[in-house]
């Protein structure tokens, strides 16, 4: 299937319609498709700048969109895995919000 | 290849190739769904295969359970007017997803043995799929299956084992020892 053409309204509108129909699916989901879906959107967030102009490319988020893509599915192969890499990426998140806010100031 | 070869190699595959498949492949997939076994042979399956990419991009948009550009998916219906006419409610409320169920997996293995990858969807919205395919009421859509070429080859995820899972005679009782 080839890639559509994208822009920033069609991306959001995307998204839009990825977290509603999650939303609806995850009354009946497993309960840990919640965090897969939220998780999905994230990587999805990611791609924002790619359409707004006024807003630079994050390295980290970038890395981290990454990380997501390739742990992801871990949450139908191993749960305990999947949950392992979601406290690994709280903590890269509070590091790096750590990092920033020392910045800061 | 062997039957058995098939059922332990395939794997949910959620990366593809563009590449097309073939017609005829596409026609043996549905063949193996419809010679699959169902409740007092039933057969409540509708299938509605779906190659035109603006109908694939709307698909996968309200699905969250797709991943990958597949250039081909099957979604597998039942009918469950029919189901309630020939098999009363067991028909129509359990046997019509057990049924399409078993159709599906026909349909893996002739689709890996053709050298295809699949994936198996059920995290779609019932409510958008059935407005952007123009499904009738009684028609309700159970699994949608991806189909495409592989781009990847995913590691066999583990299984519990047969000795943890099967008994002799009565529950509990084990069938195999360790």
């Amino acid at each position: 299937m080839g890639k559509e053409k994208n822009n920033g309204n069609k991306y959001l509108f995307d998204l839009a319609v990825f977290l509603a129909t999650s939303a609806r699916g995850c009354v009946e989901e497993p309960h840990l498709y919640g965090p897969f879906r939220l998780i999905d959107a994230l990587s999805r967030l990611t791609e924002l700048p790619k359409y707004a102009t006024c807003i630079k490319e994050d390295p980290f988020l970038t890395e981290m969109k990454r990380v997501i893509d390739e742990k992801k599915f871990l949450v139908i192969s191993d749960a305990e895995a999947f949950k392992t890499f979601l406290e690994n990426l709280v903590r890269e998140f509070a590091k790096e919000l750590k990092r920033r806010s020392l910045e800061r100031t | 290849m062997d039957v058995f070869e098939a059922i332990k190699d395939r794997r949910s595959v959620r990366k593809y190739k563009l590449e097309r498949v073939p017609e005829d492949l596409v026609k043996k997939i549905l063949e193996a769904a419809v010679w699959a076994p169902s409740g007092s042979n039933i057969q409540p399956w509708k299938f509605i295969v779906i190659k035109d990419k603006k109908v694939l991009n709307m698909v996968r948009k309200i699905s969250p359970g797709y991943f990958g550009d597949a250039p081909l998916a099957i979604l597998v219906c039942s009918d469950k007017k029919r189901a309630y006419n020939l098999g009363g409610e067991l028909g129509r409320d359990y046997l019509t997803v057990a049924d399409c169920a078993v159709a599906v997996q026909n349909m893996l293995l002739a689709a890996y043995t053709s050298g295809l990858g699949t994936c198996i969807v059920k995290s779609f919205s019932s409510t958008a799929i059935k407005h952007i395919l123009e499904i009738p009421d009684g028609i309700e859509p159970e699994l949608l299956v991806i189909v495409g070429y592989p781009d990847q080859s995913p590691k066999p995820p583990s299984r519990r084992p047969l000795e943890e899972i099967t008994y002799l005679n009565k529950y509990g009782k084990k069938y195999f020892k360790k």
